[in-house]
């Protein structure tokens, strides 16, 4: 407040100039700090949601601008997904249908002329679930790479995958899966139909014990039979090799991984679409955890599971608290003190962790190792009935007693008459236990038994588990962020909610 | 005796209708209170039923005295739980409430924006611990973005330090100028402080493109933080360096909570004090300490105890960092209950029922101690 004081001195000796100048830097300063407290305070998410996005979260050091953000690179994606598996957001790789790939190798005259040796190689995720073996692109696509141009000691190499169908038959194509086989290979349909597949092809016939359940393929419909297209990729994983000397100077996308002091480039999806190059962690996050028996995803369950979780608290809350809330604040009974001190400050006050054991035993001996025993363990939050108790203390009495007058009973007044009036205070109730539910680690992480049963909390961390040991950060980012983009939505919509509630609880103490 | 008898009655009428209130309010109670003495009233009794028996959760439990207290006060990891509790809550509350505090009077402001920055602030708190226990995890790794600030902190510190030093001298030159001219500026009076940092800027740049001062190389800073490292006073070790990154990290989303608290609070004090006390001549942080810290003590004292509470029973981002780090590093008195709860084969769930019970008492008895020496805010 030297403000105030210098003000005041400065306007005795009528200097006003002096002073609108001081204020307008005072100003100036003050969002020069905000600013600098804004990038510290979301700083690690901008930087976990970029890096989310990175073909290795872990580069060093780490750059702000990449290729999966350019404009140029998200396009080339785009019709690269177009050309290998006709959609440029999904990308992959399909039956009957090429790719052309440009790499741009610098060969000075004292070194090798030869051109680079590109082949492809095979991708199996790690995964919670048990996962088996899918086909592989590289056993599938032919490669041709051809020189088309040349300026200087840079030639420009034309790679072509191209994926020849395993069928000459013609007629409606379908995506279908294949199911266990017994002595035909057999497919079930969109529609849920099994059908026989036919191997009418030398080539195809090769592949047939190569082909494991659950695969998803391409047939066609032809005079009642399903011919064998081919498998469908999801990833198209290249590699190009340079002889010492020659260098990689250019390609249609940067490479994921270069190594082998930069003479071998890994290309992790040629055949990206925009959610494969820019979004492929988050894919993963789906995909990979997807059990391919049921075709559920784990991360999606989690999902569910966290939101059905949410709901039910919120639920149980918004009427259990309030009406508790309600009845301490309003009626007077004996034991109502203690009720209040017992029940409602001190539970907030003991760890959760001593009822641990008790909780647990006892939930497990009613079989309720699950969602709902998470719910009943959780099922009227003592903080909600306090916050809903100094609500109702703060509304005027008049309206229940033109109620009473009215002739109507406790339940009719607090139902009708003070509930609808309760609506900010049952926001900002439904809105902490929201978050509270949504964020909650510990009883999920001691409740939930099996990976399908987790809440995002248990899941992620059970990601981190495995992943976080092999530094493969792109998924746990990638399922961090999905995991924060609930909660903030809510708060973006409620925030006016979240900021008064906190301050005002703080104040009344 | 005739008077008495229509008022007798009227006590009657009034128990009647007394009783029909109380089962009203018993009843509105019921889902609350019939789960609270089930999950935590029984629970409670039980895990001191628990911490007196050799209950491992197949044996029937049987009374063996206070043999469980003895074990657990007498296990080393245990004893880590509590030193690594005890130092993370006060170290975390202090951290916080003096941030938190510090933050929410610089920016006491009325100016425009500000509800963004707030939003924007109150992101770290939103989001769960997971979330932001796996975030740092990413940021800490030994060649993680934490080091490379680090690094580039080296790198660019002559020019940063050069930047300041000019900063410095044109200030204090200009102050003095105005000083002369009779004008009254104080020493960190904004709008000189802009030209400052201005002829600051210009003076490193023209420095740097003649090669005076520059950018140093220097190896990237290459520390590994989740490892068994600690900072020991006499020999005995007391902050490990994982649980400082956990310190740092619990700073880093519950300042921005608190400080709104403080805010709050700030907002709720009236101007006329710091008129006062800018007519008896008081200097700023004379204003700080006597008239703001005082009256925020209602703030302080719930800010403190939610910080204690919580922070005692930390949990979340030990079982997240899990192995990356070793155990030792960063086990809490929660994460002690919750692994012997869950050991495999024959749990000692008797002991992990007392370390639970001495985690509550220390709880209890922190906010006791609290309330009975720290002025407790009136009660609404």
């Amino acid at each position: 407040m030297t403000a105030i004081q210098a003000e005041r001195r400065a306007a005795a000796s009528g200097n006003d100039a002096w002073l609108t100048r001081r204020r307008w830097a005072r100003a100036g300063w003050l969002y020069v700090f905000m600013l600098v407290m804004s990038f510290f305070f979301l700083g690690p998410f901008l930087m976990g949601l970029l890096s989310s996005m990175k073909d290795n979260p872990n580069e060093y050091p780490p750059k702000v601008i990449i290729p999966q953000l350019t404009a140029q690179y998200v396009s080339r994606a785009y019709n690269l997904g177009i050309q290998g598996g006709n959609s440029g957001w999904n990308g992959g790789l399909t039956p009957g249908r090429q790719v052309t790939f440009d790499v741009s190798v610098r060969s000075p005259a004292d070194a090798p002329q030869d051109a680079p040796a590109v082949s492809l190689f095979p991708y199996q995720p790690v995964s919670l679930v048990a996962i088996a073996r899918q086909a592989q692109a590289k056993d599938y696509a032919k490669l041709n790479t051809v020189q088309v141009s040349q300026s200087g000691d840079t030639k420009v190499y034309r790679t072509t995958v191209a994926y020849p169908s395993l069928t000459a038959q013609t007629g409606e194509v379908i995506r279908a899966k294949l199911t266990t086989p017994d002595s035909d290979v057999k497919a079930q349909l969109p529609s849920g139909e099994i059908v026989k597949v036919t191997l009418d092809t030398p080539a195809a016939q090769e592949k047939q014990y190569e082909l494991s359940e659950s695969q998803k393929v391409e047939l066609v419909k032809a005079g009642g039979n399903y011919y064998l297209r081919g498998p469908l990729f999801e990833r198209t994983p290249m590699q190009v090799d340079v002889q010492r000397g020659q260098s990689i100077v250019d390609s249609t996308l940067p490479p994921s991984d270069k190594q082998n002091f930069d003479r071998s480039f890994a290309f992790r999806n040629v055949t990206p679409g925009i959610l494969g190059y820019t979004f492929n962690n988050y894919r993963r996050a789906f995909n990979e955890t997807m059990d391919p028996k049921s075709g559920r995803s784990l991360f999606f369950s989690w999902v569910l599971n966290s939101f059905l979780y949410a709901f039910l608290r919120v639920a149980s809350a918004v009427l259990f608290c309030s009406l508790a809330g309600y009845a301490l604040a309003r009626f007077e009974f004996p034991g109502k003190n203690l009720i209040f001190l017992g029940a409602v400050l001190f539970v907030q006050m003991v760890p959760t962790q001593v009822n641990l054991v008790s909780n647990y035993v006892l939930l497990k001996d009613l079989h309720l190792l699950n969602l709902w025993g998470l719910w009943f363990n959780g099922l009227v939050a003592a903080g909600g009935v306090f916050l809903m108790k100094q609500f109702f203390e703060g509304m005027p009495k008049e309206l229940e007693e033109s109620a009473s007058i009215d002739g109507a009973g406790p339940f009719t007044t607090f139902w009708q008459v003070m509930l609808p009036q309760a609506g900010p205070a049952l926001i900002a109730l439904a809105i902490t236990q929201f978050q509270g539910a949504w964020n909650d680690f510990f009883w999920p992480l001691v409740l939930l038994r099996q990976n399908t049963d987790f809440t995002l909390t248990v899941g992620l961390s059970s990601f981190s588990q495995l992943y976080g040991g092999q530094g493969d950060y792109g998924l746990i980012l990638a399922g961090a962020i999905l995991s924060a983009i609930p909660v903030i939505i809510v708060f973006i919509i409620f925030q006016r909610y979240f900021v008064d509630t906190g301050s005002d609880s703080a104040v009344k103490g | 005796m005739t008077v008495t008898n229509p008022t007798a009655k009227r006590p009657k009428a009034a128990r009647s209708k007394q009783s029909q209130t109380t089962t009203t309010a018993l009843l509105f109670l019921a889902p609350f209170l019939i789960t609270t003495l089930i999950f935590f009233f029984y629970a409670f009794a039980r895990a001191i039923y628990y911490s007196f028996t050799d209950f491992n959760l197949f044996n029937t439990p049987k009374l063996i005295g206070i043999k469980p207290y003895v074990d657990v006060l007498a296990d080393p990891s245990f004893r880590r739980a509590l030193a690594n509790s005890l130092i993370f809550a006060i170290v975390t509350t202090t951290l916080q409430t003096v941030f938190s505090l510090l933050m929410a009077v610089a920016l006491n402001n009325k100016i425009r924006g500000m509800a963004f920055f707030r939003s924007a602030w109150y992101m770290p708190s939103i989001t769960s611990s997971v979330v932001i226990t796996l975030i740092f995890l990413w940021l800490f790794q030994r060649r993680g973005i934490a080091n490379y600030l680090i690094t580039q902190w080296q790198a660019y510190q002559p020019l940063i330090l050069t930047f300041l030093g000019v900063l410095l001298v044109v200030q204090i030159v200009q102050v003095l100028w105005e000083r002369s001219r009779r004008l009254p500026a104080s020493w960190i009076d904004p709008a000189l402080a802009a030209v400052s940092a201005l002829i600051a800027l210009v003076v490193v740049f023209v420095l740097n493109s003649t090669g005076v001062v520059g950018v140093r190389e220097v190896a990237p800073y290459d520390v590994q933080y989740f490892a068994d490292r600690w900072i020991s006073i006499g020999g005995v070790r007391v902050l490990s360096i994982p649980l400082l990154v956990i310190i740092i990290q619990n700073t880093f989303t519950t300042v921005p909570t608190l400080m709104l608290f403080f805010l709050a609070g700030l907002q709720s004090i009236p101007g006329s004090l710091y008129e006062a006390a800018d007519i008896d001549g008081a200097t700023p942080f004379q204003k700080l300490m006597n008239v703001t810290v005082p009256m925020l003590r209602p703030v302080t004292f719930y800010v403190v105890t939610v910080g204690l509470i919580g922070t005692m029973q930390m949990f979340d981002q030990v079982a997240v960092i899990g192995s990356a780090a070793p155990q030792d590093t960063l086990i809490t008195l929660a994460f002690y209950v919750y692994t012997n709860t869950f050991k495999n084969g024959a749990a000692p769930v008797n002991m992990a029922s007392a370390a639970a019970i001495i985690l509550a008492l220390i709880i209890l008895s922190m906010v006791f101690v609290q309330r009975k020496f720290f002025v407790a805010p009136e009660a609404n």
